[in-house]
């Protein structure tokens, strides 16, 4: 097995922080990582008399390289370094183009620039940032020999996934004067004599790379010293002080995207900040339910918030006097009030939504293509593009009218504005009469939503881990419960004598300034959670950690690695047992978890991947902190500097205290045996 | 087509039979007609000066009137354009493009 790492940077560009290039670092680097290839591969920039000074200095395979911004993401191209002046005259053209941080090329200027991209290793950033995917990524396809990923659970998701690229770790470093720790993301090939052409072959498969030398995909390096640790489940013993926690500190320090659930942290301490801490974070986890069940409440509301029922009866009044008192004043009506146009009323305008709407509903059978082998089976498509197109030519013609109304009304209202200043006769006000009776409609229908929605009931039961979480609508008992659904300081004392009639409500709401308009659909009915146990009834203190800790752990899909410091601190042993093993298990599955532990319900029933072992150790008269590791069924364990130590003994000491405690356990469990 | 003119110290407007009615009878529905006759004909209006109009209420309506009118003329095309961008890009897409079945 060949081990490589062809994405090195040796240039501080714009697109990175700055430093300062160490050739001795790169040395260092490449002689204690054991690399037998590495590419230069720098943001945009290629130089060349930087590279030939490196491939000078190095008597590995050194590859020049370049890592191109494009549109959407970047992606390495390495050449062959027989071809390296004609690379080096391509590179340039590509850094005359990238000046700028928001400079980036498209894939058509990427095949201009190197004709023909097959005589190139094409890595695109795939599972890393900013990786290149969808259309962008179908366009290189044929070109690209494997996409680089960012962590070891990434690896082995796109290796065990048939549809993805052949997967590639590198470092990614940048290779400074302050090179503190080296990088341990790299990727071994079962390759030969490493020419740009033999690698291409090797990672066109997926069987041909790992991440480690000898045992494949299920051991990784974690740290710099060549520690390695398994994809899957690691089981860490020692005893008390032996640098366990300090061995997942450093795992937490030296990689990116870790999730570590401290020692201790679920314990319930104060009760009851315990329980609003606990409520807020269920609120805050839930808040897209929320959001999701309230959207069509948000809609109605907003128009509502429009409504002015107080303006449209003073204008509904005004109409009516002024046309009475028009009406008696008829006799005394002089030339401007004679004129047509001084009780002239204004075209009603009405917002036509239905056409637009089913424009874009049409325009969405037409551009639909998850479904389009069904659309298509029933509806001509070129029915539906005539379709739409007389739907757009209708709305055309409808804007055009209502924009000559809309003319022609500012016409009247600038007419009737300045009759009505040169009589005393009364003008008859105009009244929308459509649009008021709409609006009473608009609020009558906004009640009664409002009313339905605080009566109570459960909305959502989802089940997690056993548990049961229930969401529940109703309304709220009091102004404090509206406050701190607002969560603005504000008092609601006077809202609150409003609540039962929703729409005075929202005028008291809308009153208040320290609220923002947007977000006040919250404050119409309380949502509330409960968290049920398995036999229906609300969850104790304990339970409240158990579920927090299936939540942390379910959660912990989104991170790379996952650290639990002693779980067993917090729970009992049948928890342990029936549900945190299982869930560690199955979570082990798809990333790297690293479990620290001294019980034995964990340790010896969770059947780890690969234990670990942290010693804490006297030798002439220093102390030396030890990691010894290996596979479970290994009869010893050992160290990086070559020392082992029995598996047997430590299995018992750490999670039975000792072989005679665990005989003596045995006995009193077989004596009290019915 | 003259659509507004003054006349022995009064304004007329075109009505719908083509005569020339004084604009103090002018209604909503006329205005709507003149301003089509605006944006799809070749139209003029008389000029309005206040020495030619003696009745006060026929100033205020033939000044008013004939601005907005007057206004509407140079930007007949804008007015046009505005409505009928909306949408454009699909209307374009769908119209020139059939499409086989089943594409």
């Amino acid at each position: 097995m060949k081990k490589i790492d062809l994405h090195i940077h040796t240039v501080s560009t714009i697109r990175d922080r700055s430093f300062n290039f160490n050739l001795d670092n790169l040395k260092k680097f490449v002689s204690e990582a054991g690399l037998d290839a590495i590419a230069i591969t720098n943001h945009d920039v290629f130089d060349g008399i930087q590279f030939r000074a490196i491939n000078e200095a190095l008597d590995v395979v050194v590859f020049p390289g370049i890592e191109v911004s494009l549109d959407c993401g970047h992606v390495l191209i390495i050449s062959d370094v027989a071809d390296l002046e004609d690379f080096e005259d391509k590179a340039k053209l590509i850094a005359q183009r990238i000046t700028k941080i928001e400079n980036n090329i498209s894939v058509d200027e990427l095949q201009k620039i190197f004709c023909d991209l097959n005589d190139y290793l094409v890595i695109p950033h795939y599972d890393k940032k900013p990786s290149i995917e969808g259309e962008t990524l179908n366009q290189i396809a044929s070109y690209v020999s494997a996409g680089e990923v960012d962590s070891a659970k990434k690896f082995i998701r796109a290796i065990k996934d048939e549809t993805k690229l052949t997967p590639v770790l590198f470092s990614d470093v940048r290779i400074c004067d302050e090179l503190d720790r080296l990088p341990i993301r790299h990727t071994f090939i079962d390759c030969g004599e490493l020419t740009l052409k033999a690698i291409k072959a090797c990672l066109h498969d997926k069987g041909k790379v790992a991440l480690s030398e000898t045992d494949g995909n299920r051991l990784f390096q974690i740290f710099d010293d060549g520690q390695k640790l398994s994809t899957g489940l690691n089981v860490l013993l020692g005893k008390r002080s032996s640098g366990k926690t300090f061995t997942l500190n450093r795992i937490s320090e030296s990689n990116d995207n870790v999730k570590y659930i401290r020692q201790f942290s679920l314990v319930q301490q104060d009760d009851d900040a315990y329980e609003r801490e606990f409520n807020n974070e269920l609120q805050r986890t839930r808040s897209r339910f929320i959001e999701e069940y309230l959207s069509g409440f948000k809609v109605v509301l907003n128009d509502v918030m429009n409504v002015d029922l107080r303006a449209n009866e003073r204008s509904v009044e005004k109409y009516v006097s002024s046309l009475l008192k028009s009406a008696e004043e008829a006799d005394k009506k002089d030339a401007f009030s004679k004129t047509a146009l001084f009780d002239e009323s204004e075209f009603p305008i009405s917002e036509d939504r239905v056409l637009s709407d089913l424009i874009g509903s049409v325009r969405q059978i037409i551009e639909n293509k998850e479904y389009r082998a069904i659309i298509d089976r029933h509806i001509d498509i070129n029915f539906l593009k005539r379709l739409a197109c007389e739907l757009i030519e209708l709305l055309w013609t409808k804007t055009f009218e209502k924009k000559k109304k809309k003319l022609v009304n500012g016409l009247i209202r600038d007419i009737r504005e300045s009759l009505k200043m040169h009589t005393s006769a009364v003008q008859v006000e105009d009244v929308d009469l459509y649009r008021v009776s709409m609006d009473k409609r608009k609020v009558d229908r906004f009640s009664e939503i409002v009313k339905s929605l605080q009566r109570e009931a459960i909305i959502s039961e989802e089940s997690i881990q056993g548990f049961s979480v229930v969401a529940k609508k109703g309304a709220f008992a009091g102004a404090g419960e509206i406050k701190s659904a607002s969560g603005v300081k504000t008092a609601f004392r006077d809202s609150f004598q409003e609540y039962g009639r929703p729409y005075n409500y929202l005028q008291t709401l809308l009153a208040n300034e320290s609220l923002t308009p947007s977000e006040l659909y919250k404050l119409f009915a309380k949502i509330s959670y409960r968290i049920l146990n398995r036999d229906g009834f609300e969850v104790s203190g304990g339970e409240r950690s158990e579920f927090r800790l299936l939540q942390e752990i379910k959660n912990a899909q989104n991170y790379d690695i996952l650290l639990i410091d002693e779980p067993e601190s917090s729970f009992d042993n049948m928890f342990l047992k029936s549900d945190v093993n299982q869930i560690i298990r199955e979570i082990s599955a798809l990333m790297p978890v690293v479990v620290v532990t001294h019980n034995n319900t964990v340790g010896a029933s969770i059947r780890a991947d690969y234990l670990l072992y942290a010693s804490k150790e006297a030798e002439g008269g220093n102390v030396v902190y030890r990691l010894y590791s290996g596979h479970p069924t290994d009869l010893k364990l050992s160290s990086l500097d070559g020392k082992t130590i029995s598996n047997h003994e430590i299995m018992l000491n750490s999670l039975e205290a000792g072989p005679y405690s665990y005989n003596d356990r045995k006995e009193v469990y077989e004596a009290i045996k019915d | 087509m003259k659509l507004l003119k003054i006349e022995g110290d009064l304004g007329y407007y075109r009505d719908d039979r083509g005569e020339f009615t004084p604009v103090d009878k002018i209604t909503k529905e006329d205005l709507l007609r003149l301003v089509n006759l605006t944006l799809d004909e070749e139209v003029e209006f008389e000029e309005y000066k206040d020495e030619d109009l003696k009745n006060h209420a026929h100033k205020i309506v033939y000044k008013s009137i004939f601005e907005k009118l007057r206004g509407l003329k140079e930007r007949r095309q804008e007015f046009i354009d505005e409505s009928e961008r909306l949408y454009l890009q699909e209307y374009e897409r769908y119209r020139d493009e059939p499409s086989q079945q089943g594409d």
